[in-house]
């Protein structure tokens, strides 16, 4: 069959009367649970996996695909309104986003926010449905070092995008990376940090710390303030709207975006956090605006919010092309494919063209529609913005509550999550960042377990991250931010030396 | 579906309610009380999207029709399993939570990754049992078990074999050949999606799973068999030798899955499920669904799958007793 009457057939199942109007459904949930602080889109698609039981696959794939790019991207919502990301890939979008927000432009910042995460979202949509097989090929390509490497590169960037105080993100990112490891080890089974205790075995969950540090630390500050003083007592709404020239030169900053998240779409495990944090560390460097950065920059904001959602049709690249699922997003829904007695992988595009391609339009169409559920939610949440912040702040303790127990349904988890809220509150007052410490506890357990076994499979030879091509790249990429971050540090510190 | 189910929920909470008032009067109301009446929660100890969580949710769709209640799935995940199995422990062992128990925490069990045991558990159904196998990229040089096991024995370690972990059935196997003299490394991949991808893409020689779990890539032609370890040939894969063929005594580390209730479980209630799920086993949709996946199994009585989960906890000791020398490890 050729690519024209696949499409066509695509076509036809993306706008069938049921798998449109589950798409629909999803979309709106997915939006609305990642702008939930605490409810992240992941346990939204959880939560929904059983209604696909009932659905035939197709509407089972474009229900949980709603939910996916729609909830990718509802988290930027609260991000952007109250500094509190709905979902771990929106953080850096509050680090650009909350400050508009301040200035009154909240508008403006949702605008560009829908608008880089509809073009992102859409470029990653495309590339699934014209490149899937040759893309899919490259990233086998990729092994255990050049995910090492881009994990470094995230790590890197973690410093690189510090706003005054680099050692302070280091101090914040290091204890991060330590909190990571509690727990059992990934390959050698021992337990490290648990104090004997068996729940801390399982260690400690970055979407629990995201939601303690974040949105319990944010009510414990309003608790503890006069009102007009925290982000959740000090909302404006409204302001200046975006034209369609601010929109239009921030299109660098989209296309960098959308690059960096299509590549760190495919590769497993890194995806939409990492993507984010990699595109605003490059674009600060790229956008030659740099210094300017954190304090409500539009290049600040499209970055970041393109690449998270440029990684949701790569991440389902090697998903459909080959069965590998490189998150716990595509991982959900292999679930909701096999239960179906689905296999994806090279044959299902031989076996049942007509579900791949209404996967492929229905992720196209999806991206699309995101933009008016985007707006519609964005508005309601506006709306929401007006009650009192002490009920608000009420609201949001609850869902966090619920959020944290829904990760792993661990009663635990909720006592982790509301440690960090206090955390997060003394981090705070002593003006200590704290996006630095979720980004540790993420990447942490990555670059271990890539390092681990990247050694494992090359007879315990440290060098073979700077001998494999790819690898030195990314690992050489990752240098050069370094010092370009520290440099300015490190002159100041020559100069003060005694010569 | 949701709805119903919630209905089911606050009518049973008054039943609940009802049940304990008659128990204060009664003393023994328990015992009479009808079971199930109230949603068993069923814990998938591993992620969604992995074989256990996929059992799970098959048995459970399946025997809500045959129980009358929902058996929500919640996936609690971590530490081979154990983390759920916890869970399990210390919820009331009153038949209203249920857990998947599978070969891989066993073995867990086995190298005191945790405290558990085998006479912890009740087992209420013995639902999956698949050997496992070793395969190869399609494209690779070696031809057959003998050609890969001599170049194993000409290049010791070199030879690079993606696996679950250090310390589980795949690392016994392993160290086994080895003890034979085929060397080869273990390369842990926690993640099925990164051990699946590792032989397709080349950087691992091959790869020890069962044959359900990477069916999809030998039919579309990306790895091929090489070795059944198991006593019989797989059904499946008639030209394929079993290791006993090859004078191997590796037989005994298939992978099986279970449904367990903590031991305390009242026994009436036990033979209730036992008795559902035994309806689950034989009905066409499961019968299909472990067609596709290479796992049918013999339907085992609570005592007899007991009996099986303990021999394996033995037979893994045992080869821990024999290779003192391997890594503790889990995944």
């Amino acid at each position: 069959m050729d690519l024209v009457s696949l499409l066509t057939q695509g076509i036809a199942g993306t706008f069938a009367p049921y798998n449109f109007a589950v798409m629909v459904i999803g979309l709106i949930v997915g939006v609305v649970a990642g702008a939930l602080p605490g409810i992240s889109f992941v346990n939204a698609m959880a939560m929904a996996l059983p209604f696909t039981y009932l659905m035939p696959p197709v509407a089972a794939m474009t229900f949980l695909g709603g939910i996916y790019v729609g909830g990718v991207f509802g988290g930027s919502i609260s991000a952007i309104l109250i500094n509190i990301p709905g979902t771990p890939a929106s953080l850096p979008s509050c680090w650009d986003g909350y400050p508009m927000s301040r200035r009154g432009e909240s508008g403006r910042a949702l605008a560009i926010a829908i608008t880089a995460s509809a073009v992102g979202g859409l470029m990653s949509a495309l590339l699934l449905t014209f490149g899937a097989p040759p893309f899919a090929r490259i990233a086998l390509t990729f092994d255990q070092p050049e995910f090492f490497a881009a994990t470094i590169l995230g790590i890197v960037s973690v410093v690189a995008i510090a706003k005054e105080d680099a050692w302070r993100s280091f101090l914040s990112l290091f204890m991060g990376l330590a909190v990571a490891t509690v727990g059992i080890d990934p390959l050698y089974g021992v337990a490290r940090f648990s104090f004997g205790v068996p729940a801390l075995e399982s260690g400690v969950n970055f979407v629990v710390v995201m939601i303690g540090l974040f949105a319990i630390g944010e009510v414990l500050d309003l608790i503890c303030q006069r009102q007009d003083q925290s982000a959740l007592g000090r909302r404006r709404d409204g302001g200046r709207r975006a034209g369609l020239a601010d929109l239009w030169s921030v299109k660098g900053s989209i296309a960098r975006g959308t690059g960096i998240g299509c590549m760190i779409g495919v590769i497993p495990g890194a995806g939409a956090t990492v993507g984010a944090v990699i595109a605003y560390g490059v674009e600060k460097q790229a956008s030659g605006q740099g210094d300017r950065f954190g304090t409500g920059v539009d290049a600040g904001l499209a970055a970041p919010e393109s690449a998270k959602n440029a990684t949701t049709g790569a991440a389902m690249i090697p998903l459909l092309t080959l069965g590998i699922p490189g998150s716990a997003a595509t991982a959900i829904m292999l679930a909701a494919l096999l239960i179906h007695g689905i296999n994806p992988g090279p044959l299902l595009f031989a076996t049942d063209p007509r579900l791949v391609y209404t996967v492929f339009v229905s992720m196209i169409v999806a991206n699309l529609l995101m933009i008016v559920a985007g707006v519609a939610v964005a508005r309601g949440f506006a709306q929401l913005m007006r009650i009192p912040p002490a009920v608000l702040g009420a609201f949001i303790v609850v869902l966090s509550v619920i959020g944290a127990f829904g990760v792993r349904n661990n009663i635990f988890d909720i006592h982790v999550c509301l440690a960090f809220g206090v955390a997060g509150l003394v981090m705070k007052r002593f003006d200590f960042p704290s996006a630095p410490l979720v980004l540790g506890v993420i990447l942490g357990p990555l670059a271990e377990r890539y390092f681990l076994t990247s050694l494992a499979n090359h007879d315990d030879r440290v060098s073979v991250f700077v001998t494999r091509p790819i690898s030195a790249t990314i690992l050489a990429m990752a240098l050069a931010f370094l010092a370009w971050a520290m440099w300015p540090r490190m002159t100041r510190l020559w100069r003060r030396a005694p010569a | 579906m949701a709805v119903s189910s919630r209905l089911v929920s606050v009518v049973s909470a008054k039943a609940l309610v009802g049940a304990v008032c008659a128990g204060l009067a009664a003393g023994s109301a328990m015992a009479q009380e009808k079971f199930p009446s109230r949603p068993i929660q069923v814990i998938a100890t591993f992620g969604a999207g992995g074989g256990a969580d996929l059992m799970a949710r098959q048995m459970s769709r399946l025997a809500e029709p045959i129980l009358g209640v929902a058996l929500p799935v919640s996936n609690v995940a971590g530490a081979s399993g154990t983390a759920g199995l916890t869970r399990l422990l210390t919820n009331s062992p009153d038949g209203y939570t249920v857990a998947t128990l599978i070969a891989l925490s066993v073995s867990a069990w086995a190298s005191n990754i945790s405290t558990q045991k085998p006479d912890d558990f009740t087992i209420v159904a013995m639902t999956q049992d698949s050997p496992s196998m070793l395969f190869v990229p399609t494209n690779s040089p070696h031809k057959d078990i003998k050609a890969f096991l001599e170049h194993a024995k000409a290049n010791p370690g070199k030879l690079k074999v993606a696996t679950s972990g250090y310390g589980t059935q795949d690392d016994i196997t392993l160290i086994y050949l080895e003890k034979l003299g085929y060397k080869t490394t273990n390369v842990p991949f926690a993640r099925p999606a990164e051990r699946y991808a590792a032989p397709i893409g080349g950087h691992v020689d091959a790869i020890y799973e069962e044959p359900g779990d990477v069916a999809q890539f030998v039919k579309a032609g990306q790895m091929r068999a090489l070795v059944t370890f198991n006593d019989e040939r797989h059904f499946a894969f008639r030209d394929v030798p079993s290791s006993k063929e090859l004078g191997m005594q590796i037989s005994d580390l298939p992978n099986f899955r279970t449904l367990a209730v903590p031991a305390a479980t009242p026994a009436d209630r036990v033979k209730v499920l036992a008795a559902a799920f035994d309806k689950v086993l034989d009905s066409p949709e499961w019968k299909k669904y472990c067609e596709d996946t290479y796992t049918c199994t013999q339907k085992l009585t609570p005592e007899q799958a007991k009996a099986r989960v303990k021999a394996f906890y033995e037979t893994v000791q045992s080869y821990q007793k024999r290779f003192p020398d391997m890594k503790k490890g889990t995944n």
